[in-house]
This record gives C-alpha cells, sequence and structure tokens, in this order.
C-alpha cells in the first residue's frame, strides 16, 4: 500500500493538493515551504521583464504590459473520479425474471392484472455512482424521552458514545431517486469491487453514470450523511425509554475515509394501460428490486367505500346497542 | 532586488504595511494619517514569518470605487461636504494579516431543561349574574429538571485580526470570506499589492481566538439542549490540538480625514464578497438640522391630518 498523508488532528486521510482536512479544519502539512520562506517580492513578466501584479479580474498575476498571465497553482477542488466498480452478477434474463417476480407479489391496491399486462419497453445496463464511506465518531447527544419522566411526558437525557461505521452509503446518483438508492442499498456487494466495469456477456452494453460533483460539495455531503447516521443510531439504541423527541448530536469525526464506487443497476421501463413505470434491479443481487407501480383507483374506491359503509352501519347500530345496554 | 517596494509604518493606527512603490502615498491607508515613515523594505520584512494561506482579490479596484461611491451617496445626507466632494482616488487594495484557528472542545455542562406539562386548575370567579362561581381551567405549567453532560465538536474557521490598525469589531463587520477559495500563500499573489505586516503575536491572536472560539461552543451547546426552554447554567472546555495560522485576506480601504483633528473616516469592503461597511463622521450642524426638519415634517403631517378630519366631519 502507498504512503498516504493523514491529518494529524483526526486521522483521516487528505487528497493530493488538499489544503486542509475537510473534516476538522487543520492545515496539511505543507511541502515546500521554500516556496513561502521568500519575502513580498517584485515579480518580472517573463515575456517583457515589466513589472507584473495580481490581477483580481483574471484571479493571477498578470502583466499590464503584455497582457501575458502567470500561472499559479490551481485551486484544487476536482470533479469526483470513480475509483472502482461492483460486479454485475444477475444477468438480464435473471432481472427480467425478477421484475416479473416482484410485480406478481404487489399487494391489494394494485391492478389484478399487472403482471400479466405490464408490457416491457426497455431493459438498460447501468452503473450508478455513490460514495462508500467508513468513519469513527465520538457523539454526544442529548434527547427528552418518556423514560424518568415525572408530570411532563418527558425527561431530559444525555450521553456520550463512540460509534464506527462501516461502509455508509452515501448516493451521488442523479439518475436514481433517493428512495430507490434506499431499497437497493442493503444489496450492494462491496467484495469484489474491480478496476474496471463489467463486460456482460450477452453484450447488453452499460451506461456508466459519473460523478459531477466537485470534491468540497462532495465532502459537505458524505459529512452530513455521517451525521445523520449517527443521529439515527442515537435514537435507536442509546436515548432510554420508548419515545422520545428533540434529539440533538454533536460529533467529531475521525478516520472518515471514502471509496468513490459504481453500483450495477438494471433498469426497467414498462408500459400498464398506457403510461410508463419504472423498476430498478440491483445488479448485485436481484433481491434488491424497487420501482413506482400502478395503482388501482378501482380498488381504493372499494377500500374506502367499506369503510364508509362500516362507519354508517357503526352510526345506525350505537343508538340500538345503547339501548341495549342501558336498557 | 531593487527598491520597488516600500515600508510604511503608521505612529498614529500601529499598521505596518509593505507596499509597492508606485502605489505610495503620503499618508497611511488605513487611518490617512500622515505620521507614517517609510523606508525601503528590506532585511526586516524578510525574516518575518511568512504567512500560511492567502485569499485572492476578487473585487479589482474599479468595483470598489463604484461601491465606495454608492456607499458615500447613500450615508449622504449627514456627512460632511468635504467627503461629498471628495474625489474617490486613494481606494486601497491591502492584504490584512489575520490569525486562523482551530481546535477540538470537549465540553462538560450543567443545565436546567423545562418541560412543560397541562394541568386542570380550579378558580373563582363571578358570573354574568354577579354571583360568585367555582371553575376549572387548562394550563401549561414548566418544571425545571437538573441536566448534565459532554459536548463534543470541532471548531473551524475562526478568524480573528492580526493588525493593530484593524481591530476584531470592524473586522467582523465584513466578514464573513469565503475559505474555501484559500491557497497556500505565495508571494505571487501579494505582488503589486499592499500587505500589512502582523502586529499582533501569535500568542495574542491565540488569547483571541480561544474567547472567540468559547463563545461560539457556549452558543453551540445551547442549541443543543432539550426540553421547551432551556438554561445553561455553566460549562468547561477542555480546547486540544490547537492551530493558529496566518492567512492573508483581500480588503479595500477607503480612509479620509477632513481637518486636522477631525476623526478620520474609514470604509472597508470585503475584497473578495464586496461587502462594504464604514462609519461616516457626522456633521454637527447637519445632524441638529436634520433633526430639525424631521420635527417640522411630524408637525405638518399631524396639522393635515387635522385638516382632513375637518373636511370629512363636514361632509357628516
Ligand atoms: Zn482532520
Ligand atoms: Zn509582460
Ligand atoms: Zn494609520
Amino acid at each position: 500500500m502507498t504512503q498516504r498523508a493523514v491529518c494529524s488532528r483526526c486521522e483521516s486521510p487528505l487528497e493530493a493538493g488538499d489544503l486542509r482536512c475537510a473534516i476538522c479544519g487543520r492545515a496539511a502539512e505543507e511541502h515546500a515551504r521554500s516556496v513561502a520562506r521568500a519575502s513580498i517580492q517584485v515579480l518580472r513578466c517573463e515575456s517583457c521583464g515589466a513589472a507584473v501584479s495580481y490581477d483580481a479580474k483574471v484571479g493571477a498575476p498578470n502583466c499590464s504590459f503584455c497582457d501575458s498571465v502567470m500561472r499559479l497553482e490551481e485551486l484544487v477542488d476536482p470533479v469526483e473520479q470513480t475509483e472502482g466498480y461492483a460486479p454485475f452478477r444477475v444477468t438480464r434474463d435473471e432481472a427480467r425474471a425478477a421484475l416479473a417476480a416482484w410485480l406478481k407479489r404487489q399487494g391489494f391496491f394494485r391492478p389484478a392484472d399487472l403482471a400479466q399486462r405490464a408490457r416491457l419497453e426497455s431493459i438498460k445496463a447501468i452503473y450508478w455512482v455513490a460514495w462508500v464511506c467508513d468513519a469513527r465518531a465520538y457523539v454526544t447527544w442529548t434527547a427528552d424521552s418518556n423514560e424518568g419522566a415525572w408530570r411532563s411526558a418527558w425527561a431530559p437525557h444525555s450521553g456520550a458514545v463512540q460509534l464506527a461505521f462501516d461502509d455508509v452509503l452515501v448516493s451521488a446518483s442523479r439518475g436514481l431517486r433517493e428512495e430507490e438508492v434506499r431499497a437497493l442499498a442493503p444489496y450492494v456487494d462491496l467484495k469484489a469491487v474491480a478496476a474496471e466495469p463489467s463486460v456482460l456477456s450477452d453484450g447488453t452494453p452499460v451506461a456508466l453514470e459519473t460523478f459531477d460533483v466537485q470534491r468540497s460539495g462532495a465532502r459537505r455531503r458524505i459529512v452530513s450523511a455521517i451525521h445523520r447516521s449517527a443521529a439515527h443510531v442515537v435514537e435507536r439504541d442509546h436515548v432510554p425509554g420508548t419515545r422520545f423527541r428533540e434529539v440533538h448530536t454533536s460529533a467529531l469525526l475521525e478516520s472518515l475515509e471514502t471509496r468513490r464506487l459504481a453500483l450495477p443497476a438494471w433498469v426497467f421501463a414498462y408500459r400498464y394501460e398506457d403510461r410508463l413505470y419504472r423498476a430498478v434491479v440491483s445488479g448485485g443481487d436481484a433481491r434488491g428490486i424497487t420501482g413506482k407501480l400502478p395503482f388501482s383507483l378501482a380498488r381504493l374506491f372499494l377500500v374506502i367505500g367499506a369503510v364508509i359503509l362500516a362507519g354508517l352501519a357503526a352510526l345506525t347500530l350505537l343508538p340500538i346497542l345503547l339501548r341495549f345496554f342501558l336498557g | 532586488m531593487e527598491t520597488e517596494q516600500l515600508e510604511i509604518r503608521c505612529d498614529d493606527c500601529g499598521a505596518t504595511l509593505t507596499m509597492p512603490a508606485h502605489r505610495f502615498a503620503a499618508v497611511c491607508p488605513f487611518c490617512a494619517s500622515p505620521s507614517v515613515v517609510d523606508r525601503p523594505a528590506g532585511e526586516s520584512s524578510a525574516r518575518r514569518e511568512p504567512p500560511d494561506f492567502i485569499l485572492g482579490f476578487v473585487i479589482d479596484r474599479a468595483e470598489a470605487e463604484r461601491r465606495v461611491k454608492a456607499w458615500i451617496g447613500r450615508s449622504r445626507f449627514f456627512a460632511p461636504s468635504a467627503l461629498k466632494q471628495a474625489k474617490v482616488h486613494s481606494v486601497e487594495g491591502i492584504y490584512l494579516p489575520v490569525w486562523l484557528y482551530g481546535c477540538i472542545a470537549h465540553s462538560q455542562y450543567e443545565a436546567r431543561i423545562g418541560e412543560d406539562y397541562t394541568t386542570t386548575e380550579s378558580y373563582t370567579t363571578t358570573d354574568s349574574k354577579g354571583r360568585t362561581v367555582h371553575r376549572t381551567r387548562t394550563v401549561t405549567k414548566t418544571e425545571w429538571r437538573e441536566l448534565s453532560g459532554t459536548h463534543a465538536s470541532y471548531v473551524l474557521d475562526v478568524l480573528v485580526t492580526a493588525s493593530k490598525g484593524l481591530d476584531n469589531a470592524e473586522l467582523e463587520t465584513i466578514e464573513p470570506f469565503d475559505l474555501r477559495a484559500m491557497r497556500r500563500y505565495d508571494p505571487a499573489i501579494v505582488s503589486g499589492w499592499a500587505a500589512e505586516e502582523a502586529t499582533l503575536s501569535r500568542d495574542e491572536g491565540h488569547e483571541l481566538a480561544r474567547s472567540e472560539a468559547l463563545e461560539f461552543i457556549e452558543d453551540r451547546i445551547e442549541d443543543f439542549l432539550p426540553g421547551d426552554s432551556s438554561s445553561l447554567q455553566h460549562f468547561d472546555s477542555r480546547l486540544s490540538s490547537e492551530d493558529t495560522d496566518l492567512v492573508l485576506l483581500p480588503i479595500w480601504v477607503f480612509a479620509a480625514r477632513y481637518g486636522p483633528n477631525a476623526e478620520s473616516l474609514r470604509i472597508l469592503i470585503n475584497g473578495q464578497t464586496g461587502e462594504v461597511q464604514g462609519k461616516v463622521p457626522r456633521s454637527i450642524v447637519k445632524i441638529v438640522a436634520g433633526s430639525l426638519l424631521g420635527l417640522l415634517a411630524v408637525a405638518l403631517i399631524f396639522l393635515l391630518g387635522l385638516f382632513a378630519l375637518g373636511v370629512i366631519g363636514s361632509f357628516l
């Protein structure tokens, strides 16, 4: 493994070109201090020899005589690049079978003939992008819960806990919706991440989604996702009692490591009664499946009708029952 | 190296600046005081500690001048006439030294948390017929409970001045700066501009930053407390892994003095965002005249009102 620079305050790995740690703000160790040692001096234009000064418009030193611009070290905020690809393990036919089975399994509010009449319009193999993160976090928290309550329904609690996060998945995809990502996330297999995208044996081309987020924006999203996960764990495992509110967390993130991965999926478009619907099957494990489904209005009205009838029946029966019991 | 850089020291505000000779004026660019000593920049500035980071100018001179003029235009009425006529030619771009502080904060706190509950209480009142009756009503009450605990967080991006010429309160008026655009210090970025030397030591900066960090932590803990209401009684913070880095920030300064004993006027512009702040020395005569005019206007409106009422009254 190559030697990586690590932040001396929070132990998160630093990327090449990082000026400061994105997690805790500590300045990165400098490589060439010698540049800064020089005092303020007058720079000379390399083209014409005139004095050069920094130009606010250009954002770099600029010669006012010959208009040549000196190149400064670029600000480093590159667009994120995919580092690895989780393999396709589900074939096209398996994905189709999974979709058919899933359509059949759908509940009462779906049209009864859904599985027969859904017409497949297209099947696409895609790689969608996500950050997968590991981190440690020292989380301090406060909350109100019903545990230990006196006259009020709520009593205050506080605590601190050391948490470890493994493989937290943060979507970077524009193509997939947040709820689709949530459904697929448990079926993402990170064990066999490869340097290259899978080539499918049946020749289906695989569309590659790319990261279109800059490094700084990516980190903001990742850090807030880890903070959300921390709050979630605190709510689930650490706040005492059975009900809670006002959960506050403050966390020190440490050793945040991020992998930029592309994850496989089969995306289906199918038509039912002239409308298009989409379903997504995980390319790593066909149990991961999610989608928008047609909704049977007829069945909904049936239920609403039944509820209203039951209500009316109760209303008419109530006086009779009351008379019966109270005499 | 030729002597195209000058070092200027101001006796009035204490600023020490290095600036290109062609920008040199006989007054201090910070406070417009003529008590400046200048000498070629040389050994002394070379020995100083170099800054760690720098934020480049985004707002150029033409834009800075436009903003100063607009600002003076807005605060025109009370300003001395001399200012209105003043040509805005002495706007100076200066790299201001500041200390950038960060740390890990572990705090212990004690607080009182208010949890609301509703209860019914009985009370006595008189009804419409004047009889004394007993009634009940629902009221919201608060029970106070003690809560102590720990709060941990990073403290990032605390900026405090490193310049005697410009105090922290004034720096705060033109904050924030977007520190994501920060670069490692490079003399090429400062070339052609005036840069102030840090006149507050790292230790002084550190102390100032610590107290700002503690204020910040206090706010964070107050937001952190649960309950319907809460009050932080006491907190005690242990700050560790502290850093204080020297950063140069871009600001445009317009300084002017009208008369030898007049208060100096200073307008500051954030060289990155264009935020303008300043204090105009107000002319006493104009303030008095202004107040009188205001009174007159109020009286006039009052009279008009009476007149209008009279007119309406005559129709009824
Ligand atoms: Zn760090
Ligand atoms: Zn040139
Ligand atoms: Zn001065």
